[in-house]
């Protein structure tokens, strides 16, 4: 499902209409400006929030 | 010198006036009617009894306290400040518990029934919490196929580390009790639990107190509001709302699947990252799940990390701020 371009690697998610409904009410809420974003978002602070626990 | 007339009105706030008081008997249980603001209290008549405890909606007896729900929302031992749920899809809050005196009660252990005791024990005939509850409920009509999952008062549980759900012994004292506040008109069916060879009631059956009061001012005011949400559904929602009366079932050749959200269709979304993010990804990508597919390890992250950031209330929990329960 993922490819290497360069420095780039392309995923692809597979999200049925509940799910991008969840993204997209997100979005709607101010949280990001975009599907993209969003995803780099929640990427950014999982890391952050996993980072956090594992120094707790 | 107090402000008597102050002193007089924070008495009056506290007031609670007593409606009905009755010992329930070993090896017995009582249908009790509970409106709306009312309180019930079970208390250990002389202690260390576990009471199992049946809830039905009094207007509509096919809303029924759920076990499984209230332990979702609350855990495996419930206590003050938590809520007995009803079943989806109606889910409303029945009962709130205003005060628990020894805060140890269960909603992992099914009620006892007669195949237990016969099963284990060789009894032909033995008290078991199953047939109390159902002579209990049989004054309302009610057969024993309704009697459901019991929230076990005072009733010491763990769960060990092997996943096995055990019963311990207790420790409640006479005069030990839990007062419960009633969030809709309720039948509320207390039996003092029938096990006299299982730890559970200490190897002895005793009796309970049950006592009724129309709740004080300052009882109510300790009630929490509770979220109402379009999903708890009434009758007049159903597709199917009528009662069925046979017990055969037979398909209805009418019948045609109305499934929400069917069908359920994914969409293929490119995400391209960078070096660095990248990394990121592989260090939390669960590998030991998805394998080499990235992009359902990516989604795992993504709703996770929104399980993180938004939800407010473990598994679903409703709200008990916000809006006003009806």
């Amino acid at each position: 499902m993922g490819s290497e371009d360069g420095k780039r690697h392309r995923l692809v998610l597979s999200l049925n209409q509940q799910q991008i409904e969840l993204v997209d009410r997100t979005i709607a809420n101010g949280f990001a400006e975009s599907r993209e974003a969003l995803f780099r978002l929640a990427l950014k602070e999982y890391d952050e929030r996993r980072g956090a626990k594992a120094d707790a | 010198m107090p402000d008597t007339a102050a002193v007089k009105k924070a008495q009056s706030r506290n007031e609670r006036r007593l409606l009905d008081t009755r010992i329930l008997e070993p090896g017995t249980g009582k249908a009790f009617e509970l409106r709306k603001g009312e309180v019930l209290r079970i208390e250990q008549a002389v202690g260390n009894q576990c009471v199992d405890f049946n809830c039905f909606n009094l207007h509509d007896y096919k809303e029924f306290m759920h076990c499984g729900r209230t332990r979702t929302v609350h855990g495996f031992n419930p206590t003050e400040g938590d809520f007995l749920w009803s079943a989806p899809p109606r889910e409303n809050a029945m009962l709130y518990i205003l005060k628990d005196t020894v805060r140890r009660n269960d909603v992992l252990f099914p009620r006892c029934s007669a195949f237990l005791y016969e099963s284990a024990y060789g009894f032909d005939v033995h008290t078991n919490c199953h047939d109390i509850q159902a002579e209990a409920q049989r004054e309302y009509g009610l057969t024993p196929d309704d009697v459901h999952d019991s929230f076990n008062f005072f009733m010491c549980t763990e769960v060990a580390r092997d996943g096995r759900a055990t019963i311990t012994r207790q420790n409640s004292n006479k005069g030990d009790h839990v007062d419960l506040v009633a969030m809709m008109d309720v039948l509320a069916i207390p039996n003092v639990c029938g096990a006299d060879i299982m730890r559970t009631s200490n190897f002895a059956l005793k009796p309970v107190r049950i006592s009724i009061f129309e709740a004080s001012e300052n009882d109510l005011a300790a009630v929490p509001n509770v979220a109402s949400m379009k999903s708890q559904r009434t009758p007049d929602q159903f597709r199917n709302a009528q009662i069925k009366a046979t017990r055969e079932l037979v398909a209805d050749p009418d019948y045609v699947p109305e499934f929400v959200n069917t069908p359920i269709e994914e969409e293929q979304i490119v995400l391209e990252l960078d070096e660095a993010e990248w990394a990121i990804f592989e260090e939390h990508a669960r590998r030991d799940i998805y394998g080499d597919d990235h992009g359902a390890a990516f989604r795992d992250i993504l709703f996770s990390w929104w399980e993180d950031r938004f939800l407010n209330a473990a598994s679903g929990a409703p709200s008990t701020s916000g809006k006003t329960h009806d």
